[in-house]
C-alpha cells in the first residue's frame, strides 16, 4: 500500500517538474521568434532575478554565455538529468531541456530536482516508520489472530488423537458461530458419526454371527456327546471332535466377551478389589505348575493395596499374563510377579528372562488374533492378551510393553481406589 | 431326583431331558415363564433349572418370587449370556449357582447334584472324613490313618472342596470357581498339577487312591466300595 502512494506522489511530482519546465521553453521559443534574441535575452534575465524558480542558460551564436546561471550546457539537445558536485554537500541536481534555436543560439531551462530528492527521502522515512509500525501492529494482530486459529486447529488435532487412541465418540468442538472453522468442525463430525456408524456395525455383525453360531455349536457339542454315550467305538474321534468345538467356542465366547468389556457394560459391576488378595490368589494357583515345568515363579507382594473395579476380570488379566510368560519361555526361567505402591498408585509388573519380543512386534501384541512371527506354531488363540488390552481399557489402566533385559516385562499402572 | 426346567430353548431342554432320564431321574418341563412360576411354588421339586430368557416371566423375577414366597428349593440359572454382572444379579436374586450355555451335560450335572445334596450349613461341623482320610477344619490338619499330612493352604483348600463333596464330582469348572475364584478358564494345567501333588501326599504308602478322575468331566473323593 505504502509503495503505491509513493509511487503515485513521486510520479506526480516527476510529472509536474518535466511539464513545467517544458512549459517554460515553448514559452520562450514563441518570445525569441516574435521578439527577436535581444528580448529573449533580456526574459532571461529578469526572470533568473524576479522568478527563481526556474534556472536558465542562454549562449549565443558562438557558445559565449549571455543569460542564465546554470553551470553548462548539455552536449546533446533534448531532456537530461545535471549533476554539480558541490563541496561539502549533496550534488545540485537539475532536471534541464537543451534547445537549439536559429543561428545557433542555445537555450537550457532547467528545475532543481534536489527539492524532488528531499521529498522523496523524507517520503521514504516516513514510509519506513509507517512500514515498521504496519509491520508491529500486523505481528501482534497476526499472533492474537492465530492464537485464535491455532486454538481451533488444536481442537481439531486433539480429536484426531483420541480417535486415534481408539476414543471413537471423540468430536470436534463447535462453537456455533457458523464460520469456516464451524463449517469444517461439522463436516469432519459428520464423516467422524458415520465411521463410527460403520465400526460399530462392523463389530456388531461380527458380534452377531459370534453369538448366533454358539447355539449351533452347543447343539453339535451335545449331540456329540450323545454319541459318546451310546457307543464304545471311535472314542478317539468323538473327543477329538468335542475338543475342536469347544476350541470354537472359547474362541467365540472370547470374542463376545471382549465386545462386552469394550462396550463398557460391565463397569457398573466395579467395587472394591484388593489388589494384593488377588495377586497373591492367582501367583498361587500358578506356583505349582511353573514348578512343574522347570520354571520359578516369584512374587513380591505389597500387603494391603486396593483398586477399584471387576475383581474376576482383573484377576483374569493377571492370570493371562502369567499364564502367557509361563508360556512362552523355556525351562529354567524365572518369572518375577510385584505388586507395589508407587506414586500413590498400585503399580505391577509381570517379567520373564524369556526371549522377550521384538521392538518392532511390542505394539501389535495387543492386536486381536496377532500372534508373534516365532510363535505362530504355538497353541492359542491370539486373544489372550487382546482380553487383557480390553480390561486394562475399561479400568483406564495404563499397559506397558518393556523389556525385563533380557525377556519380556508388562507393566500394570492400577486406577486408585474410589 | 425331580427336577423342573423351565426353559423356552427346546434343543437345550431335550439335551438336559435326555441326558437326566438316561440317568433315571424324572424332569417337569415347562417354556413359559408364568407357567415355571407356578409349578416352582406349587410342585415339590428337589431342584428348579431356570434359563435367564423366558417368554412370559423373566428367569431372575421368577427366582426372587420363589424365595418371597418363602420356596427354598435350590436354583440353578442357566444363561446364553457370560459375565459377572449377569453372575452376580443371578445369585442376588436367590440363585443358588450359575451356569453358562452351551455347556457340557457332565457340568449341568454335578452342579445339579452339589445343589440337591448340599450340606446343610453347619457351623458344629469340625470335621470331615472320607474313609480313613481326615480333615479337622478348626486346627488346619488333615491326617490319613493316623498319619499326619502336611498340607500347603491352597492344597488344604482343594482337599477340603472335594471332601465337602465327597461322593459327587466336581468339575473342573466348580474346583475353579470354589477354590481359587476364578471365574473363567485359565486355559493352563492348574487343576491338573495341584490334584497329582494332593493325590502324592494322601495316597503315599496306600493301594488305591481316594481321589478319582472322572475322564471329560472332574474329580470325586470317595471311599472304595
Amino acid at each position: 500500500m505504502g509503495s503505491i502512494v509513493y509511487w503515485t506522489v513521486e510520479t506526480s511530482l516527476d510529472r509536474e517538474i518535466t511539464t513545467n519546465i517544458e512549459a517554460e521553453a515553448e514559452l520562450l521559443q514563441k518570445e525569441f521568434k516574435s521578439e527577436g534574441f535581444d528580448e529573449l535575452v533580456r526574459t532571461v534575465r529578469d526572470r533568473g532575478t524576479f522568478i527563481p524558480a526556474l534556472d536558465y542558460l542562454l549562449l549565443d551564436g558562438n557558445g559565449k554565455r549571455v543569460a542564465g546561471e546554470l553551470p553548462y550546457m548539455p552536449p546533446a539537445p533534448g531532456l537530461t538529468e545535471m549533476i554539480v558536485p558541490r563541496s561539502g554537500g549533496p550534488n545540485y541536481r537539475y532536471r534541464v531541456l537543451a534547445l537549439t534555436l536559429d543561428g545557433g543560439i542555445k537555450l537550457a531551462v532547467g528545475d532543481d530536482i534536489g527539492a524532488l530528492i528531499e521529498i522523496r527521502q523524507a517520503f521514504l522515512k516516513a514510509l519506513g516508520w509507517a512500514l515498521i509500525a504496519f509491520l508491529a501492529l500486523s505481528l501482534l494482530g497476526g499472533m492474537l489472530l492465530s492464537r485464535a486459529f491455532m486454538r481451533r486447529v488444536n481442537a481439531i488435532t486433539l480429536t484426531a488423537e483420541s480417535i486415534t487412541e481408539g476414543k471413537l465418540a471423540a468430536r470436534v468442538p463447535v462453537r456455533d458461530t457458523d464460520d469456516t472453522f464451524d463449517r469444517l468442525s461439522n463436516t469432519l463430525n459428520r464423516m467422524l458419526d458415520r465411521t463410527q456408524t460403520l465400526m460399530e456395525s462392523l463389530v456388531q455383525v461380527s458380534n452377531n454371527i459370534a453369538h448366533s453360531l454358539r447355539t449351533p455349536l452347543g447343539n453339535l457339542r451335545h449331540m456329540l456327546e450323545e454319541v459318546r454315550g451310546r457307543t464304545k467305538k471311535d472314542q478317539a474321534t468323538i473327543d477329538a471332535a468335542v475338543n475342536e468345538v469347544d476350541t470354537i467356542l472359547e474362541t467365540f465366547s472370547a470374542l463376545l466377551r471382549i465386545a462386552q468389556i469394550e462396550a463398557g457394560v460391565r463397569q457398573s459391576g466395579f467395587r472394591e478389589v484388593d489388589l494384593t488378595d488377588l495377586f497373591a490368589k492367582v501367583t498361587d494357583a500358578f506356583s505349582d505348575l511353573a514348578e512343574d515345568q522347570g520354571k520359578t515363579l516369584v512374587a513380591e507382594i505389597e500387603p494391603a493395596l486396593r483398586t477399584w473395579g471387576d475383581r474376576e476380570l482383573l484377576a483374569e488379566m493377571v492370570a493371562s499374563l502369567v499364564d502367557n510368560a509361563l508360556r512362552h519361555t523355556p525351562k529354567g526361567a524365572h518369572i518375577d510377579v510385584t505388586l507395589q505402591l508407587k506414586e500413590s498408585l498400585p503399580v505391577a509388573t509381570v517379567g520373564d528372562d524369556g526371549p522377550g519380543i521384538p521392538e518392532d512386534e511390542r505394539d501389535r501384541i495387543f492386536d486381536r488374533y496377532y500372534r508373534l512371527q516365532r510363535s505362530i506354531d504355538t497353541p492359542g488363540s491370539g486373544l489372550g492378551l487382546s482380553l487383557v488390552a480390553a480390561v486394562a481399557e475399561l479400568h483406564q489402566m495404563k499397559l506397558t510393553v518393556g523389556t525385563n533385559s533380557p525377556g519380556l516385562q508388562m507393566t500394570m499402572t492400577f486406577p486408585p481406589n474410589q | 431326583m425331580r427336577i423342573l426346567l423351565i426353559e423356552d430353548d427346546s434343543k437345550a431342554a431335550s439335551y438336559i431331558l435326555k441326558g437326566l432320564s438316561k440317568l433315571g431321574h424324572v424332569g417337569d418341563h415347562l417354556t413359559d415363564g408364568r407357567d415355571g412360576l407356578i409349578a416352582a411354588t406349587t410342585g415339590s421339586y428337589d431342584v428348579v433349572v431356570i434359563d435367564r430368557m423366558l417368554p412370559g416371566l423373566e428367569g431372575l423375577a421368577i427366582v426372587r418370587t420363589m424365595r418371597e414366597a418363602g420356596v427354598k428349593t435350590p436354583v440353578l440359572i442357566l444363561t446364553a449370556r457370560k459375565g459377572v454382572a449377569d453372575r452376580v444379579a443371578g445369585l442376588n436374586a436367590g440363585g443358588d449357582d450359575y451356569l453358562t450355555k452351551p455347556f457340557a451335560f457332565t457340568e449341568f450335572f454335578a452342579r445339579l447334584v452339589a445343589l440337591t445334596r448340599r450340606p446343610p450349613l453347619d457351623a458344629r461341623d469340625t470335621s470331615l472324613t472320607v474313609a480313613d482320610l481326615e480333615m479337622n477344619l478348626i486346627e488346619h490338619r488333615v491326617t490319613r490313618g493316623g498319619r499326619e499330612i502336611e498340607l500347603l493352604p491352597r492344597e488344604f483348600n482343594l482337599l477340603r472342596y472335594l471332601m465337602q463333596n465327597a461322593g459327587r464330582v466336581v468339575t473342573r469348572t466348580m474346583i475353579l470357581e470354589h477354590v481359587w475364584d476364578f471365574h473363567f478358564d485359565p486355559k493352563s494345567k492348574i487343576i491338573e498339577t495341584h490334584l497329582s501333588r494332593l493325590r502324592s501326599k494322601i495316597d503315599k504308602g496306600a493301594k488305591r487312591g481316594l481321589i478319582q478322575t472322572i475322564r471329560g468331566t472332574g474329580y470325586v473323593i470317595r471311599p472304595h466300595t
